[in-house]
């Protein structure tokens, strides 16, 4: 074999403590070296064309490149190889810069140093194989997990490039926290009338398949090939022969259901669509409190409806989908400020009194308050005796930026939700009061900080810096006690009502979906991205993408644009028939492997199978692992488990680590 | 002895089993050696007594399966734990098997000696299965003997109040009469690889030649694999001809799995095994 050696200045990075032309020189003399030299700048033009000139000069077969990392140059010194005739996979980088020059000062035993990694990486390349690149065939069908609107956004764009998409929301409408929302910041317009147009485009666009009512109960398989079970579900009204006429519902005899799209300040019949434009707007039975379900009796319902679609035995059903890649969509809830702490970050707010005074409500219940289609129909008056509140206060981060009580992080859209709430409520009762106890007022975004502005200059909201100790009810007041800090002065406030802007947290069953998908999550319960900065929608896991406030706390034009990133990113996987991948993946074989299966125990990729090894009259041989290629990450664990050393890893396998090893051994 | 062979010779007439392995006679008479029968006439041959110390489900994995019928085994209570450790590890499946289980009354740890309180191995003084707790026939009486006080945990104490280089310098003294004949290897039910990693040659990850060096990686590398995985059967220290005390390394490691994880292997055959499970309520401290 004949191998070549370049070895790179980096500019000064690598050519100030290392001394290049004596490495060049030095390396040229080992065995098997049939071409050594340096230069300024490998990566650039004319330094790829001194290894391709060297490849055809010399008839190199394999060749070693001194310089950067190989997460920078890698790939450009592969094409390079791969220009000239020798395979991508007959070149090693050494790392010169980040794991020598960079770290050392001193010359000879830094060029000694060097001299020595290339001579590891050397011995490696001469037992280098040819290898290609993977190809597994692509699934192009992407499935959407949450209608909210960033699953719709998503599930629209990917639709719209031409792919099917099936979009599965576990409510029995699609819309999410957006349908919930009053008006929207910076700009103040309706939030269903934006949204609604675009759950009617769902439901109607060809391209998607909605399962309203519905969750993903299992995710098997890889990038390109995932085979996703979804439960659907039993509503108790037959999907494919309803109208969505409402009969059952208007008939309904049990008419104090909690309504959860109210916040719970509303009731609705045991027979319900969550509100009126419903997306599908087909009914579902309440079988908690419907009395069919207690005692067999009533069944008004069915007796109403025309179309005989009424099944009260109907029971959840399972279908499974093939998909090429998931969007994960499934959004955010709120800080549970009166319940039971459901973790041990949350401790609760029992000073506030929520859930114990009516008046004091939560961000969403507001923005039910506020809404033309809310329980009051839009005007602002308060839950326990329907008066209109002339004096308000708004406490913002409650549970956000709170380590003692809540969490660490900021939850971000409160400034402006509570900057809205105040303005709206300036709109609707022109003589009210409106305070805001705030830490920061955190308004970046385009027109964010003139909204906030707007309200305290325009529509006169008072803002306190300083934060709350408590709030008790006296005489039919709500007595807010906090501080003002700029003023240096404690202040309270006799308030009508008060408005708390709760966190937003992690859904509770997303760790349980993470784990499902294999896709890592943080100690909040947020779905955790590859790179902050460079891969901010895709997850480590390959072909699953991430939308929305799964993520962490974000408003809605952040949920659009990050919807429609992972939507792109799902349509550069759909945008080749095969998906290539590097061919570093474990081997098992066959001859030794006792088929023990601790490889398939410890495969954090579920990439190990099992393989019956059979005579030729039929007869079972063995049973033996055997490595999916599609799924494997190339990790390596199972080739350390393995007791008998029956896995290889294709690319760093035991005999090159072994002569790596065995190339230092002369160091000592 | 009658109600044994009975049974085997039953299995076997039925069809059941395919072959029994269970112990018979050397020729002098004195002592027992393992014997597989496969004609009832053959089950007449099998016996059990104290000087049945082996433990036969290291055949489990050595003999080829039968297309028709199981594999009979003749086992005691410290034996079937080796069964169920085979099929926690994928190696058989519970009706492969047909367990003959015998109620044991101690073996001898010098089969040429008399059995007595004086002669017993370590597994014998600290039985807790004297009745086989898995077995599809179970025969014999297990009648109580006289337990001394263990030796091993003694000697045990002892390495553990030692630093690490005094206990260096033991296993150094111990390991340098190792010959590599891999008898410990052979007569282990756990170490059924079809490759041992010491016989692979490319590359060569254990010196094979009988240095300090290689017999410290061979023996330490073993110690390693069968981790959370010995079932103590002590037949690789019995096997051994140079005598160096394997079971203080792999009771202490069966100890560690005990003490961390609360873990025995070879106990449940729905258990996952240790090894290559994880569990979010597994003891962490030792992450530093």
């Amino acid at each position: 074999m004949k191998i070549g050696v370049f070895i790179c200045y980096c500019g000064e990075n690598i050519g100030r403590t290392v001394d290049c032309a004596a490495v060049a020189k030095a390396t040229a003399m080992l065995p098997g070296v049939a071409h050594s030299e340096d230069y300024k700048y490998m990566c650039s033009d004319p330094g790829q064309n001194l290894i391709k000139q060297a490849i055809l000069d010399k008839k190199l077969d394999a060749i070693v490149v001194g310089s950067c990392s190989p997460h920078m140059h890698e790939k450009t010194f592969r094409k390079a190889a791969a220009a000239a005739g020798v395979n991508p996979y007959m070149v090693e980088i050494v790392n010169l810069r980040e794991h020598c020059s960079w770290i050392h000062d001193d010359i000879p035993s830094a060029t000694k140093k060097a001299i020595d990694l290339m001579r590891i990486a050397i011995e490696k390349v001469k037992r280098n194989d040819p290898l290609t690149p993977i190809r597994v065939p692509v699934t192009k069908r992407a499935l959407v997990i949450g209608g909210g609107i960033s699953g719709i956004q998503a599930a629209l764009d990917v639709a719209n490039a031409g792919y099917e998409v099936v979009l599965v929301e576990k409510e029995p409408s699609i819309g999410g926290h957006m349908s919930q929302l009053s008006e929207t910041f910076p700009t103040l317009d309706c939030s269903q009338c934006i949204l609604t147009p675009r759950m009617v485009e769902v439901y109607q666009h060809p391209k998607i398949k909605l399962y309203a009512y519905s969750e993903v109960s299992n995710v098997e398989g890889f990038i390109g090939n995932f085979s996703v079970t979804i439960r659907r579900k039993a509503r108790g009204v037959r999907d494919e022969v309803c109208t969505g006429c409402g009969l059952c519902v208007q008939k309904c005899p049990i008419k104090k259901a909690q309504n959860s799209f109210e916040e719970g300040m509303a009731i609705r019949p045991a027979m319900y669509v969550p509100f009126p434009q419903a997306v599908p707007n087909i009914p579902v039975i309440d079988r908690e409190v419907c009395t069919y379900y207690k005692n067999g009796k009533c069944q008004m319902c069915k007796k109403v409806c025309g179309r005989d679609a009424i099944d009260f035995e109907q029971q959840d059903t399972f279908v499974t989908e093939a998909i090429g890649a998931i969007i994960v969509a499934t959004g955010y809830k709120l800080y549970t400020i009166d319940k039971k702490p459901e973790n041990s970050l949350i401790k609760g707010y029992g000073e506030y009194g929520y859930g114990m005074y009516k008046d004091v409500v939560n961000g969403l219940q507001f923005e039910r308050i506020a809404s033309a289609s809310g329980p009051t129909n839009g005007e602002i008056l308060r839950p326990s005796d329907k008066s209109e509140p002339k004096k308000i206060v708004f406490i913002q981060c409650v549970g956000s930026r709170d380590e003692a009580k809540g969490f660490t992080y900021c939850s971000k859209i409160c400034c402006m939700y509570t900057a809205k709430h105040a303005m709206l409520y300036k709109h609707k009762v022109h003589d009210g009061e409106a305070y805001v106890f705030y830490m920061d007022i955190r308004s970046g975004g385009k027109m964010y900080e003139e909204f906030v502005r707007r309200a305290i200059e325009e529509d006169g909201v008072k803002y306190i810096r300083g934060r709350v100790s408590k709030i008790y009810e006296d005489d039919g007041k709500l007595v807010v006690k906090g501080e003002d800090t700029i003023a240096g002065m404690p202040v309270t406030i006799n308030a009508d009502m008060v408005v708390l802007a709760t966190a937003m947290i992690a859904q509770s069953e997303a760790p349980q979906l993470a784990q499902m998908l294999g896709v890592p999550y943080d100690t909040y319960g947020f779905l955790q991205e590859v790179h902050p900065k460079l891969r901010p929608v895709e997850t480590s896991t390959g072909g699953i993408f991430l939308a929305g406030a799964c993520h962490s706390p974000r408003d809605i034009p952040e949920c659009v644009a990050m919807a429609s990133a992972a939507a792109a990113k799902t349509m550069v996987l759909f945008g080749s028939d095969m998906l290539e991948r590097e061919p570093v993946v474990a081997k098992v074989h066959a001859d030794t492997c006792a088929g023990c299966f601790y490889c398939q125990k410890v495969c954090a990729y579920s990439a190990i199978e099992r393989k019956e090894i059979r005579n030729r009259q039929g007869e079972l041989i063995k049973t033996i692992a055997y490595v999916n290629e599609g799924l494997c990450q190339g990790c390596g664990t199972c080739n350390a488990t393995c007791p008998s050393k029956s896995v290889e890893l294709i690319g760093f396998n035991d005999e090159q680590i072994f002569n790596e090893i065995l190339a230092l051994d002369e160091v000592f | 002895m009658q109600e044994l062979i009975q049974a085997a010779q039953a299995a076997l007439t039925s069809k059941e089993a395919a072959f029994i392995i269970g112990y018979a006679l050397t020729p002098d008479g004195k002592k027992t050696r393992p014997f597989i029968a496969r004609t009832p006439d053959e089950a007449a041959k099998l016996v059990f007594n104290h000087t049945c110390a082996h433990n036969l489900a290291v055949y489990l994995t050595r003999i080829a399966k039968p297309k028709e019928g199981k594999m009979g085994i003749v086992a005691k209570g410290c034996d079937t734990r080796a069964i169920v450790a085979l099929i926690q590890e994928n190696k058989i499946t519970r009706d492969q098997v047909y367990i003959i289980g015998v109620n044991c009354s101690g073996v001898t740890a010098d089969v040429t000696l008399p059995f007595g309180a004086d002669n017993l191995p370590s597994k014998c003084i600290m039985c807790q299965v004297q009745v086989p707790p898995v077995s599809d026939v179970l025969v014999g009486t297990a009648a109580p003997y006289d337990k001394p006080k263990d030796a091993v945990t003694e000697r045990m104490q002892l390495l553990e109040a030692m630093n690490e280089h005094e206990r260096f310098a033991f296993w150094a003294s111990e390991f340098e009469k190792c010959i590599k004949c891999y008898a410990c290897r052979q007569t282990c039910p756990m170490c059924y690889c079809e490759q041992c990693i010491v016989d692979k040659t490319v590359p060569r990850w254990i010196e094979s030649s009988a240095s300090l060096r290689g017999n410290f990686s061979w023996n330490m590398i073993r110690a390693f694999h069968l981790a959370g995985r010995c079932i103590g059967c002590g037949e690789c220290e019995r096997a051994c001809p140079m005598d160096i005390p394997l079971m203080l390394l792999n009771r202490k490691m069966g100890m560690v799995a005990m003490q961390q994880f609360n873990y025995r292997h070879g106990v449940n055959p729905e258990e996952p095994t240790l090894v290559g499970s994880y569990n979010m309520q597994d003891n962490n401290e030792f992450f530093k």
